[in-house]
C-alpha cells in the first residue's frame, strides 16, 4: 500500500476494484466503515456480487479479465470531463514530457515489437524522452505539444468510449456512468479516493498493466501522496508484505536490489548496471545510493570476510542464467526433469499452482521434496493421493514440522508496510521448532559438510551465521532483527557523526560504500537503532496520533521507510508546499521551524528538501522533485520500462470468450506461451471461469481446513453460477456439478444464485462461473481444488499466473475418471 | 440493563462472531456439508451446539439485489417467557440484561422452547442427560469486565454493546441520520415488551427471516393466566419432573463442575 489500514478512513470514495476486500480482508471493513460514517462512497467494481458488495453503497460488475477497458473508460471519462487535477499533473508525473517521435501505437501493438523472440518482446528504445543538450527530458508545460505524454494518453484512450468500455466489459452503463461520475468526482483538491486492489488484478496476462491503469487513473485526479488516496494493494497473506522486502522471489535481493546476472562479473560492473543515472538536477534519484545498500548487503552476508580486496565477496553471490525462476517456469523444468530436489516452506502447490495436476505430476519428478508445515500439507502427501499407487512414486518426501506464527517471536509486516513485533504466546507442539531455527540447522550442517571440502565452499564457509543459536537450535530473532537494520563494522564518523564498532546504524541515509557498515536490507535500516529491546521500533506500541490527526499513529510499531506511513507525501502539497487538502493534511511546509529556515511537519516526508518554489515564486534550486524513487523525479503515466507497452492496453485474456473488440491484437503481446495446445476453442469451452478466495478458508487451506470451526461454516468447495444458466444446463441448487477445462475437471456442489449474472459482451450472451480454490484432498474438509482447471501462462512483466479468467464448460451430474 | 445492537448495514458476514461464539463457549463444530441454508449460511439454524447463527439473505430492493445479514441468538427479553414459563426457576433473568440458564436445575420439560416467542432455546435431544442450551449473552465475561466475545470479534462494529438506553439511542440515532438507508424500525424495542438484542436493518425484518408477528407485551403476561388456569397440572408435573431431576442430580454431583 502506498497508504496503510486506518487511512482507508480518510476517503470520500473507496473502490473495491480487483480485491474483494471486505471478504478475504475482514479488517479492512472497520477502516471502510469509518469512512462510510464520514459519509464516503464505497464502489464496488467485481465480475461477481461479493460480501465485499453487500457492504457497498453501488455496485458494477465487469467480465473477468477485462478491467483495462473498464478504467481505460475511466480515464477517458476523466479527460474528457475536464476531470483532471491539472497543477499536479504538470509537474509531479511527466504528463510535458516530450516522447520522442519513433514511438507509435497501431493495430494493438506499441512501436518496437519483435514478434521473432521468444517471449515476443518490444525494443523499448522507440518509448524514449527526447532528451535536451543536458540529458534532461524536454517538457511542454503547456501540455499541448502533440508527442507529449498528454496528448498521448488523450489520444490512446479517447478509444475507450462509454460504449466501446461497456462492448468489452458488459457492465451496464447506467451502472457504469455512475462510477465514472462518483470516481472522478475527486479530481478536486479536497476530495480524494482510494483503490483497493489484490489478486483480482494481479492474475492476469496483464495484471501489471491493470494496476498500471489505476495508477494512471489516480495520478490524473491527484490521488497519490493524499491521505484517503493512494494505490493500495492488498497482500494475501499477513505478512507477504515482509517476505516481498525480503526478497523471497527470485530475482530480487533484500531490499528489492538485483540479483546480478550472469556477465556482472565485477561489483563495479553491477553497481553500474543497477544504478539509473538522473541529469535533471531536480530529480533526487533515490536509487543513485544503490551501491551503498549493496556494499552494506554483502556484510551482513559475509561479515569480516566481505572486503574491499575480494570485492566485497561479490562474486559468493550466486548469479542468473538461462531461463527466469518463476514459479510456473520452475514447474515446468520440474516437469521436464531439470529440478532435483525442492524445499516448500508453508506453500502447498498441490493445490495452489495453477494446472495442479500438473504440478503434482512434476512433484513426481524430484528426487527429493522438503515441506515445512504446521500440518501435513497436501504438497506432502501428493504420493499417497487418491487414485495413486505410493509405491510407483520414487520422490523422497520430508515433512519438518514448523512453528506457527504465535509460537515464535519475530516482526510481521503488514501491507501497509507497518513492521509489527510479535510475542511468543505459546510453546509449540512436538518437535515443530521456528522456520528460523530450521534454516539455522541447516546452514550449520551445510556449513559442517563444506568445512570438510567441496567445490567453492567459501559463500558457504564464509557466511556469517552468529545469532546466538541457544540450545534448542533457535537463533536470537533480535539479533537478526539488529542485523537486518544494519551495523557500523568499525569506527567512524558519518555526517558529523562518530560510530563505534557495533553500533546500530540510525538511518539508511547512513549506510556506506566503504565497508563500514552492515545491513541486511537497507529499506529496514531505522527499525532497530540501538542495542536495547527497547530500541526496536517495531516492538512500539504508542497510541497518540500525529499533529495531522491523520491516523499515521507514528509511534505504533514502525514502517518503512524511515517511518513515511504515506509514501510520496511531498505531492500531497502545491508548489508552494501548501496541502491540497487542508483538513486531511499530511505534510505541510512551515517557514518558522528549525530557527526560521522552515521545515515539514506532519508525516515523515518523502526526504526534507523545501517546496518546489520560494515564497516570491521563483523555482527553488535546493528543492527535488517529490516522487524520489524514480530517476525523472515523478511519476509515470507513461512507463519507459514495463514489456509490455507505455500505457495500458486492452488485450483478452489468453482464453477468452470473443476476439478482442479493441484491436485485431487478441492476447498481450509480450506473454509467454507454455502450453499452446491447451488454448481453449470458445466454442468448446464457452463458459468464463474465475477462482477466488472466501472469509472462512486462508490460501491453499492447509491451516483452515484442519480448523473444525472453520470446516464447518465451509465444509466443501463450491461452484457459484446464475440462474440463467443453471436453467440452461438443467442444474438445481445443490446438484452436483462438474467443470472442465482443457487442464482437468473438477466437481462441486452448485450455488445458483442471482449474484451471478451473464454478460453481454459484443451483442452476445457470456456466463461466468466462479469456483473457490481453497480446497485439496488431504485434511478435515477435503475437495477438489479449483486449480485443476487453471492455465500454466502468467503475467508478462510478473509471470503471476492468469488464475481469474479462463474458459470452461460445465455439467451437471459428478464427474466420471479420477484426475488428481 | 445491558444489551447488544445489531446492525445489518455494518455487517460484512465475515461470521467471526459465529467462531467467537463457539470459542469461547467451547462448542464443537457441527458435520455439515454444502450449505444448511442460503447463500453460504452453516449450520442450517440454532442447536445445541450453535448459539449464534449469521443468516444469509438475498433480497430484492427496488429492484437491484441486496445480499443482507442477519444474526439469530437468544434476545434476552426484559420480561422473558422462558423464565416465566419455567417451572423449576432453571432459568434467570439477571440484573445487568442475560437471561441465563442453570444447567443443574432444569428437568428438561421443554416449556421454554414453547414460551420463547423468537423459536430460540434449543433442546439437547441426543444426551441422556438432556438440558436446554442457548446464549447466555456471555455473562460470564460480563462479570470479568469483558464484552461478549461476538461483539468483541466483530470487526467492524455490526455488533457494539452497553447500556441498553444507549444502545437504543443509538439505534435511532442511525436511523434518524440515515432515512434512506435504513428501514426506520429498531426491532426488539418493544418485541415482547422488549428484549436486550436490538437489530436495525436496511430492509423490513420480515425479508431477512425474523419474526415479526411478535406482540409488544411481554409473554408472561400470557403464560401466567395459563399456567394459574391449570395449577394442578402444573404442580404435578413439577412434583413428577421434580423427582426425576432430584434422581438425576445424584450423579451429577459427583461431577466437576461445569465452567463454560
Amino acid at each position: 500500500m502506498t497508504n496503510h489500514w486506518i487511512d482507508l478512513r480518510n476517503a470520500d470514495v473507496v473502490m473495491i476494484c480487483g480485491s474483494n476486500a471486505v471478504e478475504n480482508h475482514p479488517l479492512a471493513a472497520r477502516w471502510i466503515q469509518k469512512a462510510r460514517e464520514k459519509g464516503a462512497v464505497v464502489l464496488s467494481c467485481d465480475p461477481r456480487y461479493t460480501r465485499t458488495t453487500a457492504f457497498s453503497d453501488h455496485y458494477c460488475k465487469l467480465r473477468s479479465g477485462t478491467d483495462i477497458a473498464f478504467v481505460g473508460g475511466m480515464i477517458n471519462y476523466a479527460l474528457q470531463h475536464g476531470r483532471v487535477n491539472k497543477e499536479y499533473v504538470r509537474h509531479y508525473t511527466n504528463a510535458t514530457f516530450i516522447i520522442n517521435s519513433e514511438f507509435d501505437f497501431e493495430d494493438g501493438l506499441f512501436a518496437g515489437f519483435n514478434p521473432d523472440t521468444d517471449p515476443p518482446s518490444y525494443d523499448k528504445s522507440k518509448w524514449k524522452y527526447e532528451l535536451d543538450g543536458d540529458g534532461v527530458p524536454k517538457r511542454d508545460m503547456t501540455l499541448e505539444h502533440p508527442r507529449c505524454v498528454f496528448q498521448l494518453m488523450k489520444k490512446h484512450y479517447a478509444r475507450y468510449d462509454v460504449d466501446m468500455a461497456c462492448n468489452i466489459t458488459g457492465s451496464p452503463k447506467k451502472d457504469y456512468l455512475k462510477v465514472c461520475d462518483i470516481y472522478t468526482s475527486t479530481w478536486k483538491p479536497d476530495r480524494v479516493a482510494t483503490w483497493m486492489y489484490a489478486m483480482g488484478t494481479t492474475q492476469h496476462t496483464h495484471g501489471t498493466q491493470n494496476i498500471r491503469s489505476y495508477v494512471l487513473l489516480q495520478l490524473l485526479l491527484g490521488n497519490i501522496g493524499m491521505a484517503g488516496g493512494g494505490i493500495n494493494a492488498l497482500r494475501g497473506e499477513s505478512n507477504v508484505q515482509g517476505s516481498t522486502d525480503m526478497a523471497l522471489l527470485f530475482h530480487i535481493l533484500p531490499g528489492y536490489l538485483k540479483t546480478p546476472k550472469v556477465g556482472q562479473e565485477t561489483l563495479a560492473a553491477h553497481n553500474e548496471a543497477s544504478t539509473p543515472k538522473a541529469n535533471d538536477p531536480l530529480s533526487a534519484n533515490w536509487w543513485q545510493n544503490y551501491p551503498k545498500y549493496m556494499v552494506s548487503l554483502l556484510k551482513a552476508f559475509w561479515g569480516d570476510h566481505a572486503t574491499e580486496e575480494n570485492d566485497y565477496a561479490f562474486n559468493y553471490l550466486g548469479k542468473i542464467s538461462g531461463p527466469p525462476r518463476t514459479h510456473i517456469a520452475m514447474f515446468e523444468s520440474m516437469y521436464e526433469g531439470d529440478v532435483k530436489g525442492l524445499f516448500c516452506f508453508g506453500q502447498n502447490p498441490a493445490v495452489g499452482g495453477p494446472n495442479c495436476r500438473k504440478e503434482i505430476a512434476a512433484l513426481e519428478k524430484l528426487d527429493w521434496l522438503v515441506a515445512v508445515d504446521i500440518f501435513e500439507s497436501d504438497t506432502s502427501v501428493f504420493w499417497k493421493r487418491p487414485g495413486v499407487n505410493p509405491s510407483n512414486i520414487q520422490t523422497e518426501v520430508f515433512l519438518l514440522p514448523a512453528a506457527a506464527s504465535m509460537e515464535k517471536e519475530g516482526s510481521v509486516v503488514n501491507s501497509g508496510r507497518w513492521a509489527q513485533w510479535r510475542y511468543k504466546a505459546a510453546e509449540p507442539p512436538g518437535e515443530a521448532i521456528s522456520d528460523a531455527a530450521i534454516i539455522t540447522k541447516m546452514v550449520q550442517a551445510v556449513k559442517a559438510a563444506y568445512e570438510a571440502g567441496g567445490q567453492f565452499p567459501d559463500p558457504i564457509v564464509h557466511l556469517d551465521w552468529n545469532y546466538n543459536v541457544d540450545e534448542h537450535g533457535e537463533p536470537d530473532i533480535h539479533m537478526v532483527a539488529k542485523e537486518v537494520n544494519g551495523q557500523f563494522t568499525r569506527d567512524c564518523e558519518v555526517k558529523g557523526k562518530q560510530f563505534k564498532k557495533g553500533d546500530q546504524v540510525p538511518s539508511f541515509a547512513y549506510l556506506q560504500t566503504d565497508g563500514s557498515t552492515n545491513s541486511g536490507n537497507w529499506l529496514y535500516c531505522n527499525a532497530y537503532t540501538g542495542p536495547n529491546k527497547e530500541d526496536n521500533k517495531m516492538a512500539r506500541r504508542g497510541k497518540e496520533d500525529a499533529v495531522n490527526q491523520i491516523g499515521l499513529y507514528p509511534n505504533w510499531s514502525w514502517c518503512w521507510p524511515v517511518n513515511r506511513r504515506i509514501i510520496y507525501n511531498r505531492a500531497s502539497v502545491d508548489l508552494h508546499g501548501k496541502p491540497w487538502d487542508s483538513k486531511r493534511w499530511v505534510i505541510r511546509w512551515n517557514p518558522a521551524l528549525k530557527d526560521g529556515a522552515g521545515g515539514w511537519e506532519g508525516d515523515v516526508p518523502d526526504g526534507g528538501w523545501p517546496p518546489m518554489l520560494k515564497p516570491d515564486g521563483t523555482e527553488n534550486e535546493k528543492t527535488k522533485r517529490p516522487f524520489i524513487m524514480r530517476t525523472e523525479g515523478v511519476a509515470c503515466l507513461f512507463s519507459t520500462s514495463l514489456k509490455d507497452g507505455p500505457f495500458p492496453e486492452h488485450y483478452e485474456p489468453l482464453e477468452s470468450p470473443i476476439r478482442n473488440l479493441m484491436s485485431v491484437q487478441h492476447n498481450n503481446p509480450a506473454i509467454k506461451i507454455w502450453e499452446p495446445d491447451l488454448i481453449a476453442d470458445p466454442d468448446e469451452y464457452p463458459v468464463v471461469c474465475t477462482t477466488y478466495r472466501v472469509s472462512e478458508h486462508w490460501q491453499a487451506g492447509n491451516m483452515t481446513r484442519n480448523v473444525p470451526w472453520l470446516v464447518e461454516l465451509m465444509p466443501n468447495v463450491f461452484v457459484e453460477m446464475s440462474p440463467v444458466l443453471a436453467r440452461e444446463k438443467g442444474i438445481t441448487h445443490g446438484d452436483w456439478v462438474h467443470v472442465v477445462t482443457t487442464r482437468g475437471t473438477l466437481e462441486a456442489q452448485a450455488i445458483v444464485t442471482e449474484r451471478f449474472e451473464p454478460f453481454v459482451i459484443g451483442g452476445k450472451t457470456v456466463h461466468q462461473i466462479g469456483v473457490p480454490w481453497h480446497w485439496g484432498f488431504n485434511g478435515l474438509a477435503t475437495g477438489d481444488s479449483a486449480n485443476l482447471l487453471t492455465p500454466h501462462v502468467g503475467d508478462a512483466n510478473t509471470m503471476i499466473p492468469e488464475f481469474k479468467a479462463f474458459l470452461c464448460r460445465i455439467e451437471k451430474g459428478r464427474r466420471q475418471e479420477m484426475h488428481v | 440493563m445491558k444489551a447488544l445492537l445489531i446492525d445489518t448495514i455494518r455487517c460484512t458476514g465475515c461470521r467471526s462472531c459465529q467462531v467467537a461464539c463457539k470459542e469461547w463457549n467451547e462448542l464443537p463444530a457441527e458435520e455439515t456439508s454444502f450449505f444448511g441454508g442460503p447463500g453460504y449460511q452453516n449450520p442450517k439454524d440454532l442447536s445445541k451446539n450453535t448459539w449464534n447463527l449469521i443468516t444469509f439473505n438475498e433480497v430484492k430492493l427496488n429492484g437491484r439485489l441486496k445480499w443482507i445479514f442477519g444474526k439469530k441468538q437468544c434476545m434476552h427479553c426484559l420480561e422473558p417467557g422462558c423464565v416465566s414459563a419455567c417451572p423449576v426457576g432453571a432459568l434467570e433473568k439477571t440484573a445487568d440484561g442475560p437471561v441465563i440458564y442453570h444447567k443443574n436445575i432444569c428437568i428438561g420439560c421443554r416449556y421454554c422452547m414453547l414460551a420463547c416467542p423468537f423459536q430460540i432455546p434449543r433442546f439437547d435431544f441426543d444426551s441422556p442427560n438432556p438440558y436446554i442450551t442457548k446464549c447466555r449473552l456471555c455473562h460470564d465475561r460480563q462479570e470479568m469486565g469483558e464484552i461478549p466475545a461476538c461483539a468483541k470479534a466483530c470487526p467492524t462494529g455490526a455488533i457494539t454493546f452497553g447500556e441498553r438506553e444507549d444502545m437504543v439511542r443509538e439505534a435511532q440515532r442511525r436511523i434518524a441520520e440515515n432515512p434512506d438507508k435504513y428501514h426506520h424500525k429498531v426491532y426488539g424495542l418493544e418485541e415482547a415488551g422488549g428484549t436486550c438484542v436490538l437489530h436495525i436493518s436496511s430492509v423490513p425484518f420480515e425479508e431477512i427471516g425474523y419474526i415479526t408477528d411478535i406482540p409488544n407485551e411481554p409473554v408472561c403476561a400470557n403464560v401466567k393466566p395459563a399456567m394459574k388456569a391449570i395449577p394442578a397440572v402444573m404442580l404435578g408435573a413439577a412434583l413428577i419432573l421434580g423427582a426425576s431431576y432430584k434422581f438425576r442430580n445424584r450423579t451429577r454431583d459427583e461431577e466437576p463442575a461445569a465452567h463454560g
